[in-house]
This record gives C-alpha cells, structure tokens and sequence, in this order.
C-alpha cells in the first residue's frame, strides 16, 4: 500500500439511510446507548460521540428558492498533518502512512489538549468513565490495511462514499464537478482545509451551510505550533548561557550575608 | 483428631495463624507480581482501537461487494408509519430489495435528494428485516390511553383482510378465519363500538361503480381508465410518480376514511354521541393507513361539524399492534367464542370480503357496475371472476356489460407490476376501463403491517389468506355490495344517492402532485 | 499543636480551611472512581475548565514570582531583594504542587501520567509544558531543600546542595521561562478556535513576560498579606523599588501587544461591539493601562495603598488574561456555554486552603520570612486570604 487512502463523500448522493452509521457500529463493536436507538430523534443534527464514530446530521437549507435536505456524514477528516496528533504528548495519536490517524489507548494520559487542538471538533472523550479514552474514527485501518474499504464506504448503498488513493480521490472529484458544474460548488472541502484531510466532500450547497468549520487555515495546524516550538532548544541553551554568564559576573557584587542569620520561622503565636 | 490437638494447642495456632498470614501476603504478592508481569508484557493485539466487532460476511470481501444485498432504505424519524431500531439493523439489504425490486421505489427518484425521504409507506421493508429493526411506529399506547379514558367512545373499525392473518399471532394457521373472535377480543378490551370496515367497503365499490359508468358514459368528464384508491401506498405513489395520471385515480375515499367521516358524522347522529368524544380508531393490515389518515385533508367530519379538531380516523393500528395489544392484556384470541360486529355499520356483502385481496376492488365493483347498468343481479360468472384472481403480477379481464359493451379491466398488485400497467397507460396503448392498484403484493392481505413470518412472505402464505377471503365470500348470501341493508338504509337516511353532494362531501377527496418532491432520474447526477 | 519540633497553630478559620481541604479531597475521590463527567460541567466542546485554566494556568503564572524573583535577587544580585526571596521561591514551589495536583485530577488516565517521559512527543507543545514543569518542581524543591536541611540541621546536605545551587539556580530560571512561554504556546494551534484578538504567534511571549513582570506585584503582595496576618512590617520600601521593575516591562508588554494587533490587523475587531470585544478592553484598560498609569504618577506609587492596588490590579490582569484565553476566547468555537460546576469549585477551594495551609505551616517552622527587629504584639493570628 504505502499510498495515502482517502474518502470522497458526495453529499448529492446521500438520502440519510445511515447504513454508514451502523457498519461503523458493527465493525467496531461499539455499543452505543438509547439515545442511537430507533425511535423518532429530535430534529437536530445527530452529535458524534464516544460510541457512535460517525453520524449523519440532516439539514433544510435553502437552496435556489427553495427549501431542500442535506444529510452530511461526519467523522474525524484524517488530516494529512493532525494537528491532535502533533499536540499528543505521548504518541498517543499517530497518523499512518495508509492515511488513517488512529488513537492508541494504552499511551494515553487523558490530558484532552487534542481535542483543544483538532480545528474539526471530533474528537470525544468518555466523560462518564474513570479512565477515559479520547474516540473518534479509527478509518478502519486494518480493513485498509487488508485492502479492503473502511466498512462504512462498503456499506453505502448509493455510492455517496467513494474511497481510493488520494489523488485519484481528487481527480474523481474534479470530474465530477466538471461532467455536472450546474449541480456543485466549486469547492472541494479537505482539499486544502488544515493541510487537506483524507476525507474530502463534495456538496450542492455552500459548505458553511451545511455546518461545516469555517476559517479552517490551509496551512497544516502543527506548523504554527512547530514555528513557535522549534526555538526551545536555542533558547533553552541560549538563555541559560546568558544567565550562566551574568551569574558569574554579577557574584563580585555579592556580598557575604549569613543567611542564616537573615531568616527565621515566624512565631505564630503572638 | 490430630488436626484439633493442633489447633488446640496455644503455640501451634500461633504458627497456623502466622503462615496463614504468610500463604495470603505471598499470594496477594504473587498476584500482584503476575499483574504487573501480565502488564508489561507484549500485548498482541492491534494498537489501537476499533475494528474489534463483525460484519456480515459480504462486507469483509475487498472491493465489490453484491450490488443487492447492502445497506439498507432511509426512513425518516418522522416517517409517520414505520420506525427502525438502529440497533437491531445487521444491513442485510433486504429493505432495500423489496423496496427496489417489489415497489419500485428505492432507486427511482434521482439525487440529491430534495426535501423529504421518499417513502410510500407501504411497510413492506418491516416485512423483510429480519431482525425486526424495521417496524410499524407504535401508536398502541394511544388506543390503551383512549380505552381507559371514561369520557371517550371508542369506536374501532376492522379492515377486510386482519380477519385472516390475525390468528397467525395465536398460532392458528395463515388464513384462518377470525373474524368473530377479533370482535369479542375488541369489545373485550373495551371498545364502544366495533364496525366492519367491510361495510365501509360496500360503500365504496358503490361510489366508485357509480364514478365508473359515469366516466364511461362521458358524464365525469375525467379519463379512462379509471384507477382504484383504496391503496394509500399506491396513492402516494401515483402522487409522486406519475401525477400526470392523477385524474384516472378515482376520487373515492379508501374504505377506512369512508368509515372514519361516516362514524363522526352519521353515526354519532344515530347513536347520539359528541363526535369531539369519539376516538376513531381502525385495525389495518397496512401501515401506509397511518399515513393516509394523518393526510390534512381526511377530515371531512370537521367540514361537517365546522369544528377544526376532528379528524376522520384517530389512531391507525397495524394487525401486529393489535395483536400485541391482546398479548399484553392476556386475551388468547383462539379461545374466544366468535361475536357479531355491531349492528350499525357492520354488515358486509362478499363483495366487501374480498376487498382484502388484490383483485377483490375489481370484482366486487364489477358485480355491482352489472346491476347500476342493467338492474339484475349479475350472473354466476360475475361472483366467480377467476382471471382477476390469483397471484399473477399483472392480470385483465373483459367482461360483456349488456347495454355497454365489453368492460376491459386490469388487476395489478406491487408497485413494480403498477409501474408497468402505469407506463402502458402513459403511452396510452391499454384498452382498459379501469385498473386495480394494491401497493402490497397479494393485496391487503401481504400488507405492511400484516403479521410477520420467520422469512419473507412467500406466495404460499398470502395464497392461503387470500382463498380463505374467497371462502367467505362464497359462504355469503348477499355477494354484491348494493345488497347490504344496512347501507341502502345509510343512502335512504343519509347519502341519498351515490355522489350525492353529502357523498361528494364526505366520502370523496382528491389527490396532490408530489412530483416537487423528487427528482426525475434522467436528472440524477 | 506541637508534635515533637514542629507547630501549627489551630485557629477557627484555619480549621475552616481543613474542612474545605477535607471535602475536596473527598469529591476528588468521587472523582477518580465515577469518573470526570460525574464531578465537573466539562463536555467535548470545553475539554478544558476551572481547573486547567484556573488552577494550572494560572496557579502557574502567579507562581511565576518565583522565577523572576530568583533572576534579579540571585543572578543579578540585587541583594537588598533578599529578605523576599525565600517567601517568593517558597510560595512558587507551593503554587506548582497545586498546579501539579490540579493536572492529576484533571487527567482521565493518571496513571498513565509517566508516558511522556518514554514516549517522546516532542512535537507538542503539552511535552515541553510537562517536561519544564517537571523539572522545575524537582529544581525548587531541591532549592526548597536548603532552608529544609538548615532547618533540620544538616549541614553536609546543606552544602551539597549550595554547591548544585548555583546550577540549579540557572534551571530553576530558563525551565519556568520556557514552559511560561509554552503555555501560551498551548493556544497556538487553536487557530481557528481562539478569538483573533487573543490568537497570535506571539501568545508565548505574552505568557511568559506576563507571568515574568507579575513576579514583583505578587511579591508584593503576598508580602503584604503575610505581614498582616502576622503583625509584622511590610517590606514597603523594597516593594516600591520593586514597581519599577513591573513598570517597565508593563510598557513593553502593551506597546507590544498594540504592534501584534497592527500586525495581524485585528484593531478593527476591539470594537466590533462584540462580547470578546469589551472582555479585551476590559482586560487591557483595566488592567494594563490602569497599573502603568498608577506606576508611573508618583502621587500613587510612593503611597503603600497605592502600590498595593497597582499591585493587585496587575496580578488580576493576568488571572483575567488567562481566563479570557481559555473561555472567552474559545467560547465561540465551542458552541455552548461552560460554568464550572459546584463540585469543580470546591476541588479549586480547597486546593487554594491547602496552599494556605502549607504556607503558614512552612513559614511558621522553616526560616523563610526575615527576622523581625521588633514584632508587634497582637492577639490571635489570621492567614493571610492568598499565597
């Protein structure tokens, strides 16, 4: 493999079956609680959360006049550079080479700053457990691995995930969206966002509208954190040269003091 | 005992108790030591999480996957009549077969989608899953609310085709005949009045042979063929599909919604009750009912009365409701003694019976088409119409109407089969005069929210469901609608005549484009 | 209360402080069985709260009189500095305790706490943050080790320890400056979280030159607190001198956060009329502009009132600098307000009692504030309200 796998998601192509939602549940084994259940939820966007790695969220938008449906499939968007990856401090996020960013429990100290840290908000943690573990989509890295697509893209049954080779993944889109520049908008979210991401999207509605992080920098988040970080060891060597240097020249004004003599434990009982 | 001196002894059990002390210490430490040991060792599992649970089998192959067994139909979680468990949901694909396959529904619509996820309601999907994940949405606690409520007359009406698969929830055979013992188990639970759909049904091969010969004698000035409704699934299906083909669509009510405007108009009269008081209710082998009664314009009784709260039809419940109503208030239905449905209201011709089936519609309004046209009860050949009958997909029929000619009638059942004859009659190449539609394969008897089997409905079943309607409507005396005494008495009383204004009022509606809301699929992207 | 050579004096509010002590150990322990969701108002979209941007952010700032102390005292020699500098490395030490035990609580899998140290991710800025911080508390206490070991009277390990001062001395000045820096550092990759008129590459130098000129005014005032609490003279003289220290840097620190503002061309955005707007005026007006002001008029810094306010105003600023960074600023971001709940304050109460505590125990056995000439006689004792 080697190649970094990607996820094009054609949000024209959705009608919310989230037949998504529940291979991701049966592959991982997660368990989530009633609230997943089947009875008639809210009508509000359905929130990620420990036990469910991936939701669709339903949106009425206006949209040339007229008031239409999106269904947006969320999960992590495997940042080509994870900013929560660069701001674990125990390796516990790692980026693989096969494009998936997966969490390792075992290394974790539950400290959250990724979730500071990632611009997408999809890391969750398990708030109610006394040794919390940070989840979000593991990509089904050893379904890639094994050459097989993340459960979710096997399970799609009207092709609204499509899942290959990163640059074949773009291409896809770009011609998609040349064959049908009546039905997209001209961007392709992930492409640039944070660095660009392994899960790209296509849409019929602007982005933004369909609650999508705006403001996301194409510049890879590590790199502001690593313009500031680099600088440590100079300064740790330099600043402490400099302070060497000024203690020693400072110690001739030092004058001999007992200290001793100087302090005592206060008596409290005045 | 030797083990007793010992312990016996001051110095010894100082030294049992000691080593004892010893034997836990060490093997707490032991415990402890494997722990850690147990801790630092190499853990060979992957490291990280996820990717621990199964899959059925098919989505473990790499690459391509069978095209018909995956993921599953979209139902909205507002869809009025059916639900889904999403923790029940294994993606085996079978919703989404029927619903592609059977009902021609799933697939037929290009994306994106616009503004509501496209379902007819028919509830064949919760006839497929296996594990039950998709199921009718549960509207019992509704009924057993009403029923304990003192100040309510509830009035339930039972459609044709319970009375043959709601015993299949007791563990009589499919097809067996239940009708009595369904009326005591209602009036057991406590019902005020229990009606025969059945006589709702009399009803409306009466309106709709009536707006048959209109049409063919150039009176209605609407469009030949004229097509049954009585399929709230098949409704809204023409409604989305085909709306240029709405003016065929008859514009009688389905026997239910008749029911529902009679029982809040005529019989509150009759009996004397505030129609505000009474809770409609009706036992349906369908779920597409629920939808068809919550459609804003079933409230004819709230024309009637100028009183904007009525509804038709209150509470719609499914046969497996009802049955799960009975099992949980104990009443074993096969043990009951059979009862008669009230007299207002609940006599039935064998036309009626039929309705359950698909080919019944047809049959029965052909019967009484014969007498409107001629006046004489039709001949043998009338009550036994055999090509309408039976499974096939897609059956005609042409029967002599002497002053009219040769009737030419088609049958269809499933959507698929209704796609065929309703493209045929886009391009205007049938000769036929009116056509049946059932949504559900078999007719009502297959209907979504008929009882569910261990595997998909076969033929076999809905077979033996459907003979067991024709043996009560051979079983009958009176086997024409316009034989019900108990109807002419409405119409004398009432109605007046068929399509009379009050009719046309209460017991007619019309349909709505809902072509806005799908997309044609040559536009798919 | 006299246990061999040691004393603690019970008073009515120091029992009032144990009880606080008391019940947040016991929520902390309900805590660490049911679980982070069981104790405190934290959600995915506010990881972070009370006691991270409280207790740790700004437990850590205000514990930075330590460092800038030891730098002019120490380093620079500015001996007449003396007699605070124990107090200022004392209250430092004790600051970093609590901070340490805030982040212990407030981690979900503690005892995973040692990872870091093995599993280099050198590339967060959290790793910098935990190694400095680390380090630094093993340095102070190592520098505490000399007044212990003068105390308990044992003069080789007293001097070994002198000898490593020297060295330690060093450390115990660049670590603070780097991970002073590193938490502000922290917020760097919040891009598009943090509020543009907070986010800047320059977030770490705010930190730490805040964290560096609030020394001399927490100086102050703790200095003053303890004085009262134990009838004793302040050190006003050395307090005033103090200010234009705080003064100078003060300046620097505005006349470089107007340029950044300049620079990333985010003065529109101070009067956007928004809430984030007027927290950061509030917080640069009253705050910064306010001290510099009261700094410099020396009608007001020759009083003691006067630098005693100034001196407040500027510790405030920086809690609040610290408070608008982890909750105003990323209040948007998250979508959804966050209140610390019950539980979560005591935790944070009873942690600031204990600090209390430990100071006066420490300050009561160990030499630590300078001998008095003339004490002032007075009956009964009060501790003072903050370390």
């Amino acid at each position: 493999m080697g190649r970094s796998q990607a996820v094009l998601v054609d949000i024209t192509k959705c009608v919310g079956c989230e037949s998504c939602v529940v291979a991701c549940r049966l592959y991982n084994d997660l368990k989530p609680g009633p609230r997943a259940g089947g009875e008639a939820k809210p009508d509000g966007p359905a929130e990620l959360a420990p036990d469910r790695w991936t939701v669709v969220q339903s949106f009425r938008v206006e949209k040339d006049g007229s008031r239409v449906r999106r269904f947006v499939k969320r999960q992590c968007f495997h940042c080509l550079d994870p900013a929560c990856a660069s701001a674990c401090f125990a390796k516990a996020l790692q980026k693989t080479p096969e494009g998936p960013v997966v969490y390792n429990e075992k290394l974790c100290v539950g400290c959250r700053y990724c979730m500071i840290a990632c611009p997408f908000e999809v890391l969750r943690y398990e708030w109610d457990k006394p040794f919390p573990r940070v989840l979000k989509c593991q990509m089904c890295l050893a379904r890639i691995a094994n050459d097989q697509m993340p459960a979710c893209v096997s399970a799609c049954p009207t092709g609204a995930l499509t899942f290959g080779d990163r640059d074949k993944i773009i291409a896809e889109a770009r011609q998609r969206q040349y064959s049908r520049p009546d039905l997209y908008v001209s961007q392709i979210y992930g492409l640039t966002e944070a660095g660009g991401t392994s899960w790209l999207y296509l849409s019929d509605v602007p982005f933004e509208r369909l609650g999508f992080p705006t403001g996301v920098p194409e510049r890879p988040l590590p790199e502001y954190t690593w313009a500031v970080l680099r600088w440590t060891p100079h300064l740790f060597v330099g600043w402490g040269a400099l302070l060497a240097v000024m203690y020693l020249y400072n110690r001739r004004r030092a004058v001999a003091h007992s200290e001793e003599e100087m302090y005592a434990p206060v008596d409290a009982e005045e | 005992m030797e083990a007793r001196t010992n312990a016996m002894d001051p110095e010894k059990r100082e030294l049992t108790r000691r080593s004892f002390l010893k034997m836990v210490a060490g093997s707490g430490l032991l415990l402890g030591l494997s722990g850690l040991l147990g801790g630092c060792m190499e853990d060979k599992s992957p490291a990280y999480v996820g990717g621990k649970g199964w899959l059925p089998y098919q989505y473990d192959l790499p690459g391509h996957l069978p095209a018909q067994v995956r993921g599953r139909v979209p139902i909205d979680p507002d869809n009025p009549s059916l639900s889904r468990d999403d923790q029940k949901c294994v993606l085996c694909g079978q919703c989404l077969e029927v619903c592609q396959s059977v009902q021609s529904v799933y697939g037929y619509y290009g994306l994106p989608v616009i503004d509501e996820t496209i379902c007819i309601h028919c509830g064949q999907c919760s006839l497929f899953c296996p594990t039950g994940a998709i199921r009718e949405r549960d509207h019992t606690q509704e009924v057993l609310a009403a029923l304990a409520d003192e100040s309510k007359f509830v009035v339930v009406q039972t459609a044709p085709a319970t009375r043959v698969s709601l015993g299949e929830e007791f563990g009589l055979p499919p097809g067996a005949w239940v009708e009595g013992q369904q009326v005591a188990a209602l009036r057991k639970l406590g019902f005020d009045a229990v009606l025969d759909t059945n006589f709702a049904a009399d009803l409306t091969v009466m309106e709709e042979a009536t707006e048959l010969i209109k049409r063919i004698k150039g009176e209605a000035k609407r469009p030949l063929p004229q097509f049954t409704s009585c399929s709230p699934g098949w409704v809204k299906f023409c409604e989305y599909f085909y709306p240029e083909l709405l003016p065929h669509l008859s514009s009688c009510k389905s026997p239910q919604q008749m029911l529902g405007a009679l029982v809040k108009t005529y019989y509150a009269g009759r009996r004397g009750v505030d129609p505000g008081n009474i809770v409609s209710v009706s036992v349906m082998p369908c779920t597409a009912k629920k939808f068809e009664a919550r459609r804003p314009e079933m409230n004819a009784s709230a024309k009637y009365w100028q009183r904007q709260d009525l509804r038709d039809v209150d509470v719609v419940l499914t046969t497996r409701e009802l049955a799960r109503i009975l099992k949980e208030k104990q009443i074993d239905l096969a043990a009951l003694p059979e009862e008669q449905y009230d007299q207002l209201m609940g006599e039935k011709t064998g036309g009626a019976v039929i309705f359950g089936a698909t080919g019944g519609v047809m049959e029965a309004a052909v019967r009484t088409a014969y007498f409107f046209i001629t006046g004489e009860d039709p001949p043998a050949s009338f009550l036994n119409l055999t090509p309408v009958r039976g499974l096939a997909g897609v059956k005609e029929a042409a029967v002599e109407m002497p002053g009219v000619g040769t009737l030419r009638v088609a049958v269809c059942h499933g959507m698929a089969n209704g796609r065929k004859v309703l493209e045929a009659v886009r391009r205007k190449e049938t000769p036929w005069h009116f056509v049946e539609f059932m949504a559900c394969p078999g007719g009502c008897i297959g209907g979504g929210g008929q009882p569910r089997t261990a595997v998909p409905p076969t033929d076999a079943l809905r077979a033996q469901r459907i003979a067991a309607l024709y043996r009560a409507d051979a079983s009958l005396g009176k086997r024409s609608s316009y034989e019900n005494a108990e109807l002419a008495a409405l119409y004398q009383g009432f109605l007046k005549h068929p399509m009379s204004e009050l009719a046309e009022e209460l017991l007619h509606t019309r349909y709505y484009s809902r072509a806005d809301k799908l997309r044609p699929l040559s536009l798919a992207g | 209360m006299e246990v061999g050579n040691w004393s603690f004096r019970i008073t009515l509010p120091r029992v009032v402080l144990i009880g606080l002590v008391l019940v947040a150990a016991l929520t902390a322990l309900y805590r660490f069985i049911f679980g982070l969701g069981a104790v405190t108002n934290l959600s995915d979209q506010w990881p972070w709260g009370l006691w991270i941007g409280f207790d740790l952010l700004c437990g850590i700032a205000l514990a930075g009189g330590g460092f800038s102390t030891a730098l002019i005292v120490h380093v620079l020699h500015r001996d007449k500095y003396l007699p605070v500098a124990r107090a200022a490395l004392l209250t430092s030490l004790i600051g970093y305790l609590v901070a340490l035990v805030s982040l212990f609580l407030d981690i979900g899998r503690w005892y995973n706490f040692w990872r870091p140290f093995f599993f280099w991710g050198y590339h967060s800025v959290l790793f910098e943050v935990f190694w400095c911080i680390s380090l630094y508390t093993l340095v102070q206490i190592l520098e505490f080790g000399e007044v212990f070991f003068e105390r308990v009277r044992a003069p080789v390990l007293k001097g070994l320890l002198q000898k490593l001062m020297p060295l330690l001395l060093i450390l115990g000045i660049v670590l603070p400056t780097l991970h002073q820096s590193s938490l502000g550092s922290l917020y760097v990759i919040a891009v598009n979280k943090l509020h543009p008129l907070w986010w800047s590459m320059l977030l770490p130098f705010f930190f730490v030159w805040s964290a560096f000129f609030l020394g001399p005014a927490m100086v102050t005032l703790e200095g003053t607190l303890a004085a009262r609490a134990y009838r004793r003279e302040p050190e006003t003289p050395l307090f005033r001198s103090l200010t234009r220290v705080t003064l100078g840097m003060m300046l620097v620190y505005l006349a470089v956060k107007l340029i950044d503002l300049g620079y990333r061309g985010a003065f529109p955005r101070l009067f956007e009329g928004s809430f984030e707007s007027h927290m950061y005026l509030v917080e640069m007006v009253g705050f910064v502009i306010l001290p510099i002001i009261m700094y410099a008029v020396p009608a007001i810094s020759r009083k003691t009132w006067g630098v005693l306010a100034a001196s407040c105003l500027v510790v405030g600023g920086v809690v609040f600098n610290r408070l608008n960074v982890v909750f105003t600023g990323m209040a948007k971001a998250a979508g959804q307000p966050y209140f610390p709940s019950v539980w979560e304050f005591l935790i944070t109460l009873g942690m600031w009692s204990a600090l209390i505590l430990v100071y006066c125990f420490l300050v009561e056995n160990f030499p630590i504030l300078p001998k008095e000439k003339h004490s002032s006689p007075g009956e009964g004792d009060k501790c003072p309200e903050r370390g």
